[in-house]
């Protein structure tokens, strides 16, 4: 689904260069549901926004459901985002001047949807998530918990083959984001691959896979299959790659 | 003062000041160029008549059929006129000055052949013309009964007038000729000069002759002439319908009209002039309010853009008149650049207007007194943000935005 | 997909309407005054018979002084007008399709109805075939005959608003009309006519109301008619009767011609050259050869019609509405970047940066057709104002239908090229730059 193989991302101004991400390797494959953590700075923002195709990368190679997407062209990517990715975020990122309709609305609009289409979708993505009676609210008139929920149907309702989640709980206290975790368990289970960036490492240990990003180095902490306990918890930390 | 980092911020985020600097350059262009035309058409229309403009009231007589004639109406005329109660003096006249219509011709200041010609506007009047203007006798004598000549035809050669002194001047260019002189018409006739005018304007306010006026004692074999009445003080509206009634009671073989206070008929023709002053001046004042409106906007974008920088400036130490000073002197530098590109514009406009259109160079004093008034426009526009900015709490670094 | 960024773009027009209404009213004001200015002009420059006006031309011959041209700030012009003994020549030739000899006069009409007094009006003192030169169309009646003209039958043509006034706008053909104390008998009524400019005389203001009278050009020597016009005499004559005054050197006739084809024209420009040169043997015109015929627009032009006056405003509204735009520029800049967070998510979810471009010059365009309207409303009044600045300038300050269009589509194009760069700038932000907490 997913195979990013020894990106580098460096950061350049005139007189430094910052290595953002470090000869970084990850596969993740269609229907897993893998949780990528690691302290802060230690390169995750700069993953997410590679992984979702909101930024450029300095030399690697990506795929994306058996596609090379390396050197695609702004408008190529923008595509991508908007057929293959859902992205759920820890600020909701609703736009505050449009109702739960509207906001679900926005990729389908993108996407060139016939009104009828857009409709049923939308519809059905809030439904999933438990907002129909919501459907003209706007976001300032629903709770955390609820916001983060349009998010999700938004990210649902193209139908992504990829949902990319950043700490998708970080704003809602441990009932609503017990809730929104099993949403995604849920959409998970019905086939679509997730993977959720968080430094919670409790959140973590709910996702079957955990990957660690550590000053721009990953240690996956499942890539051995027969060694269960160690997808369990970031035991220890060891350097993959060269 | 921190000139030096409040500089090198301007230039980090260029586009704002840049736009702002441009639109202060244009603007100080602009208006320095229009207050300088303004304040030209405004000495053009201020400048004396030599007249008693605000107290006459003029009337055009039109005769017709066979068996009218101005020769006789005009002296019964006179005396009807001169009779109503607030009527200073009368005279007639074939043109009224001023007026935008005249009869101009030429005189020389020598009689002979290829001698210099000046043109000058001639004005066809009874014995009480100088009272009847107004008009300030120099030297010399007014016109007396005695002097008036009612001709048969156009050519009689005429014998005396009265004219101002800047047509004898300009006649005898070397100066410090008197009334008596002796001037020649075109076929060449002695004319002799019996009074000089201090100031006298002619027909057309546009012409560069203006002031070359005289005065003919006669009045010519037409149809049509026009009278100057000159009220007292203050009795000028009163006297104005009685002037139409005594020439319609006097005679009916005429139409009278275009019955008109001089000063209309002086502002009218002035109307141009006025009338380009007061658009340039709603022109520049509004260009002063949109430049001001842009000023504040553009520093309260600033400001809004920086609150975080402010708190923290604020949390490390900064006073409140420190941060109100960032924002005055980084205003200041962008206005300044502004200036400084707008005075090199400024020249330009009006080295184009000059090279395209019939208008005069810019007095260099114009240029510093624009720049000063848009320093005081960015220093004003931009103190209301500057307080506002200088007002955000240190408490505000700590906090998420 | 249009319809959906029209949404977006009123959705962000009516959340901020205090930002909303600045810009308006800023693209308002520089379009409304720039189109003021605007309006001046293009009437001013306006051609005012644009099917013939390549055929029509002023004729000039150079008759003036030999020591200094007829105006010293022009020296290769000629006079702009005829002495008498010229244009009655001019008359004799048969090239010209049309032409017509003409002067203004003062009259004083004395009604038969007793409730109108005598009173004075302009009229013009012309050939029979002014009327189909210029144009102009009959209600009643026709136009003299040359021969009316060569005897100067006292006839007269009167427009339909002094028949109105006079007749009660009746057929008035076969009517009498004292004029200056003589009987005139009506021969037509013709259409009221207003040419902006006055082309065929802008010797006394080429936006005057034309004359409402039309009289034959021979009735002229029969009533000794000067002209009310200009008249302008360089020679050292003496002149003692109005005889003496139609031999004079003094020029006071326009004259125009109907040149249908560059044949007539040259034919034209030949008979006028050879007509000279036989005066030159009589002692007349002594300045170099320089006769000339002007189509009407390049007359208009040579004349000066337009105002110096008028130019500099031009150039002084457009600058106005640079700074205006430079203002626009720096608000909707404010404005986009605000909206920079949004923008991140909509490109996150998939909207490509010409999406985004789109979606803003949409937003753009309705804030300059927004302003392109009250921006009408900004040059109505400016030009209300200017008649009441400029009494007699009513032909000039009005607004008509393209100048609406004018105005609207000015105001989205120059508002819209103000807005490519702010609109440019928001498409660049990155995408990932604010979906972050950090």
């Amino acid at each position: 689904m997913l195979e990013m193989h020894h990106i580098s991302k460096v950061y350049r101004t005139d007189t430094v260069e910052t290595h953002a991400l470090r000869d970084f390797s990850l596969r993740v494959e269609e229907g897993e549901f893998v949780a990528v953590t690691g302290p802060s700075g230690s390169g995750k923002t700069t993953f997410l926004n590679i992984a979702g195709m909101l930024e450029d990368f300095t030399s690697g190679t990506y795929r994306l459901d058996a596609e090379d997407v390396s050197d695609l062209g702004d408008d190529a990517r923008s595509r991508i985002r908007n057929e293959k990715i859902g992205f759920i975020f820890q600020s909701f990122n609703l736009i505050p001047d449009l109702n739960v309709f509207d906001n679900v609305d926005v990729p389908l609009r993108y996407r060139g949807f016939t009104g009828a289409e857009r409709r049923r979708r939308i519809e059905e993505a809030v439904e999933l998530v438990g907002l129909t009676s919501r459907m003209r609210h706007l976001p300032s008139q629903l709770s955390g918990g609820q916001q983060q929920r349009v998010a999700i149907a938004r990210a649902l309702a193209g139908a992504p083959r990829f949902l990319l989640a950043d700490e998708p709980t970080g704003n809602l206290d441990s009932e609503m984001a017990d809730g929104v975790m099993a949403l995604l368990e849920d959409i998970n289970s019905a086939g679509t691959t997730i993977v959720m960036v968080t430094h919670d490492a409790d959140l973590a240990g709910r996702a079957p896979r955990n990957v660690q990003v550590l000053d721009g180095w990953v240690q996956d902490t499942t890539q051995a299959i027969d060694s269960p306990v160690a997808s369990q918890a970031p035991a220890e930390l060891a350097v993959v790659g060269s | 003062m921190e000139f030096g980092p409040i500089w090198r911020a301007s230039l980090r985020n260029k586009t704002g000041p840049i736009l702002m600097a441009l639109q202060i350059a244009l603007t100080l262009a602009v208006i320095v160029n229009a207050v300088f035309i303004i304040k030209q058409r405004i000495d053009k229309i201020t400048r004396p008549t030599g007249m008693d403009v605000d107290n006459i009231v003029t009337v055009q007589s039109f005769g017709f059929g066979e068996d009218f004639n101005l020769q006789e109406s005009v002296p019964q005329d006179l005396a009807e006129l001169e009779a109503i109660p607030g009527v200073l003096a009368v005279t007639s006249s074939q043109h009224v000055p001023l007026s935008g219509s005249g009869w101009g011709t030429e005189l020389a200041g020598s009689s002979e052949d290829g001698a210099p010609r000046v043109n000058g506007a001639q004005y066809f009047v009874n014995a009480d013309a100088v009272n009847a203007f107004g008009v300030k006798l120099e030297s010399g004598r007014a016109f007396t009964a005695e002097d008036v000549e009612y001709p048969e035809s156009f050519g009689v050669p005429i014998s005396q007038v009265i004219m101002t002194r800047a047509y004898l001047d300009a006649l005898f260019p070397e100066g410090g000729a008197q009334a008596g002189a002796t001037v020649y018409d075109k076929l060449g006739n002695p004319v002799t000069v019996i009074g000089v005018l201090d100031t006298m304007h002619g027909a057309w306010v546009g012409w560069d002759e203006l002031e070359n006026v005289m005065l003919v004692p006669r009045v010519m074999p037409v149809e049509s002439n026009y009278y100057i009445v000159r009220a007292e003080p203050g009795e000028r509206d009163r006297v104005m319908p009685q002037v139409e009634q005594t020439l319609l009671a006097t005679n009916d073989r005429r139409v009278v009209k275009s019955l008109r206070t001089h000063s209309e008929i002086r502002d009218s023709s002035y109307q141009g002039d006025r009338g380009m002053a007061v658009v340039l001046a709603v022109v520049v004042s509004l260009m002063v309010m949109v430049t001001g409106v842009g000023i504040v906007g553009l520093a309260s974008f600033a400001v809004r853009q920086r609150i975080k920088q402010i708190g923290t400036r604020r949390a490390v130490g900064a006073r409140r008149q420190d941060i109100l000073r960032y924002f005055m002197v980084e205003n200041w530098m962008i206005t300044t650049a502004g200036v400084m590109l707008g005075s090199v514009l400024t020249i330009a406009v009006n080295y184009w207007m000059v090279a395209s259109f019939e208008l005069e160079r810019l007095d260099p004093l114009y240029v510093p007194a624009g720049v000063l008034a848009l320093w005081l426009l960015g220093l004003l526009g931009v103190a209301g943000p500057a307080r506002k900015a200088s007002a955000i709490s240190p408490a505000i670094a700590t906090r998420t935005v | 997909m249009f319809r959906y960024y029209l949404k977006l773009a009123s959705r962000s027009l009516f959340a901020a309407p205090a930002t909303t209404s600045l810009m308006v009213a800023t693209i308002a004001l520089g379009i409304g005054i720039f189109m003021a200015a605007v309006t001046i002009y293009y009437l001013m420059a306006n051609n005012p018979i644009p099917h013939k006006s390549d055929v029509l031309y002023a004729v000039q011959l150079d008759s003036w002084d030999p020591a200094q041209a007829y105006r010293e700030d022009l020296p290769e012009q000629a006079p702009w007008e005829l002495t008498y003994i010229d244009a009655m020549a001019l008359r004799e030739s048969d090239i010209p399709r049309r032409q017509a000899a003409m002067h203004k006069v003062s009259l004083v009409v004395q009604p038969t109805r007793v409730d109108l007094k005598p009173f004075q009006a302009q009229a013009r003192l012309t050939d029979g075939d002014f009327f189909a030169l210029f144009d102009i169309p009959f209600v009643y009646g026709a136009a003299w005959s040359r021969d009316a003209d060569d005897a100067g039958q006292l006839l007269v043509v009167i427009s339909k608003s002094r028949n109105d006034e006079l007749f009660g706008g009746e057929d008035s053909t076969g009517r009498t009309l004292r004029i200056n104390d003589r009987e005139f008998t009506v021969v037509g009524v013709s259409e009221d006519w207003y040419p902006v400019p006055k082309y065929y005389d802008v010797n006394n203001g080429a936006f005057d109301e034309p004359e409402q009278m039309f009289i034959p050009s021979g009735v002229g020597r029969e009533l000794e008619l000067f002209s009310s016009g200009n008249t302008n005499c360089w020679k050292d004559e003496d002149i003692n009767s109005f005889e003496e005054f139609l031999g004079a050197e003094c020029v006071w006739w326009q004259y125009w011609v109907e040149l249908p084809s560059e044949v007539e024209r040259d034919a034209y420009q030949a008979f006028i050259d050879g007509y000279v040169e036989e005066q030159k043997e009589l002692g007349r015109f002594a300045r170099p050869l320089n006769n000339r015929i002007t189509a009407v627009e390049q007359w208009l032009e040579v004349r000066q019609v337009v105002r110096d006056d008028n130019k500099v405003l031009i150039g002084i509204a457009f600058l106005f509405l640079v700074v205006c735009l430079f203002n626009i520029v720096g608000l909707m800049l404010t404005k986009f970047l605000g909206k920079a967070p949004q923008i991140g998510i909509r490109r996150a979810l998939g909207a490509s940066r010409g999406a985004v471009f789109r979606q803003q010059l949409i937003e753009v365009g309705a804030l300059g057709a927004a302003g392109g309207l009250a921006g009408l409303g900004f040059a109505w009044l400016a030009l209300k104002g200017i008649q009441q600045l400029f009494p007699g300038f009513e032909h000039l300050a009005r607004l008509d239908l393209t100048m609406v269009g004018i105005a609207i589509a000015s105001a989205v194009v120059t508002t819209v090229i103000a807005g490519l760069y702010p609109a440019w700038r928001v498409c660049r932000v990155p995408p990932g730059a604010y979906l972050r907490l950090q």
